[in-house]
């Protein structure tokens, strides 16, 4: 079974227990190079699993997960160079407090990507450019706001020039002033051409970029759509239900 | 009975004298505690078999008192051909004893480091080994600063312990003039002072390095 080559994430039949908790079941998923797929569903319904279990920060159990050719889990160093191809952000920033915001970004460039250190800063300014804070620079991540922190996560995450990239939900951590300037961001990363995979709440940020909308509940992958079918009159009514909810206040 | 201000003053050359020794032993075995306090910590870290073994071996370290640990690396171990000088057998004492202190002070030190960083790490694609050393372990000493510096202070206050072994540190040699002059009350404040001093001075340098410490990248 060959991958095809405009296929980055190919999911079959993924299980994975925590314990004795059944967290995905019979998942499958593909993403094609280019596309923008956003997961949502109610919390407690695997979707952050998923993504973490995508670049391999999760294990799983059953059935198979491609990423850029590579099935995760088999070869710890395949896994390794497979993941290079992921750049992630995480709900909670994870900025590393001790580093300034450049030296977050050039940590990897220079230790993974093996990058001379003005090598390493030319790339991680341009990306702090394109996130619209190259003045924070030399600050610490303390010293900012959440919404200037997850910019930074983001620049971070591109400064490897990943194939795709994983939001796990990126704005929900966020004060609702500072969701809108992480969401620009993305927005114009989607616009670039980046692959997304996306866990998030934020429907506006969906219907805008999403090319498809999965539904996630109880571990299961109940109902995926283009974007415009899943925001229409169609869908599973689970989905229907859980749009109900959230898009009315 | 009075206090001899006279007398008290005479006495604190001598103890001073011992002041170098009592500082050197509670360094060395602060250093040597935190390097076995530290290993210790990471074998436990890794778990298995090694890792209870040693998880049980700081446990009892800890149930016991150093004394304990003195008197018996002094007079026992000789019956087993090993014979030390009260030195080394001082700085071996102390270092072990609180090692498993110390072990316990990285523990805590590491387990308060967000898991996001370690995840944030692994995510970037940085080795176990850069994680370790960029990310970690600078985030690991500022949260040991502060508890390290009180261990150093505990340190200092058990050289007397030494005593018991004929090592020349500062009580010990407060309490050598007290026997020959029948005079108790100063020889032992003075000692008491400098060790109060010396505790001061250590706190206060411990909090300014916490201090910067925590400046850096504050969050």
């Amino acid at each position: 079974m060959s991958a095809q080559s405009d296929t980055i994430v190919d999911i079959q039949g993924l299980n994975k227990w925590f314990g004795a908790l059944h967290v995905l079941k019979d998942v499958d998923l593909t993403v094609a190079c280019g596309s923008r797929v956003v997961v949502c569903g109610p919390s407690g319904s695997g979707k952050s699993t998923l993504i973490r279990c995508i670049n391999g920060l999760e294990s799983y159990q059953q059935g198979a997960l491609r990423l850029a050719g590579t099935t995760l889990g088999l070869n710890a160093r395949e896994t390794a160079s497979a993941r290079r191809q992921t750049g992630m952000v995480f709900q909670s920033f994870n900025l590393f407090p001790h580093l300034t915001v450049l030296s977050n970004c050039t940590l990897a460039l220079r230790r993974v990507a093996g990058r001379s250190r003005g090598e390493a800063q030319d790339i991680a300014m341009a990306h702090l450019e394109k996130v619209r804070i190259p003045e924070k620079a030399m600050s610490y991540p303390g010293q900012l706001s959440g919404g200037q922190q997850q910019r930074v996560a983001i620049a971070r995450a591109l400064c490897l020039n990943p194939r795709i990239m994983l939001f796990d939900e990126p704005t929900s951590a966020l004060d609702p002033e500072m969701i809108k300037e992480v969401l620009d961001v993305m927005v114009a990363l989607a616009r670039d051409g980046m692959t997304m995979v996306c866990v998030t709440h934020e429907m506006g940020f969906a219907r805008e970029v999403a090319d498809q909308v999965v539904f996630m509940d109880g571990g299961c992958i109940l109902d995926r759509a283009p974007a415009r079918d899943f925001f229409g009159s169609a869908g599973h009514p689970r989905s229907r239900l859980f749009l109900d909810t959230i898009l009315k206040h | 009975m009075g206090f001899d201000l006279a007398f008290a003053l005479s006495s604190v050359p001598t103890i001073l004298g011992a002041v170098g020794t009592t500082l050197c032993v509670a360094l060395v075995s602060c250093i040597g505690a935190a390097a076995i306090g530290f290993f210790f910590e990471m074998v436990r870290r890794a778990g298995g078999i090694a890792g209870l073994t040693v998880g049980f071996v700081i446990d009892f370290i800890r149930s016991t008192p150093v004394l304990a640990w003195l008197y018996f690396l002094y007079f026992v171990l000789p019956f087993y051909g090993i014979r030390l000088g009260s030195m080394t057998v001082g700085v071996m004492g102390l270092s072990l004893y609180y090692s498993g202190y110390l072990a316990e002070v990285f523990k805590a030190g590491i387990d308060a480091i967000p898991k996001g960083q370690s995840e944030a790490a692994r995510a970037l694609s940085l080795s176990r080994r850069d994680a370790v050393i960029h990310v970690i372990a600078p985030q690991m000493l500022r949260n040991i600063a502060a508890p390290l510096g009180n261990y150093f202070v505990s340190i200092l206050k058990a050289t007397p312990y030494l005593a018991v072994l004929a090592v020349p540190e500062m009580l010990g040699r407060a309490f050598d003039i007290a026997s020959e002059t029948y005079r108790y009350t100063e020889p032992l404040v003075v000692a008491g002072l400098i060790f109060l001093a010396l505790a001061l001075v250590i706190s206060h340098g411990v909090k300014r390095l916490e201090r910067r410490l925590l400046a850096v990248g504050a969050r």
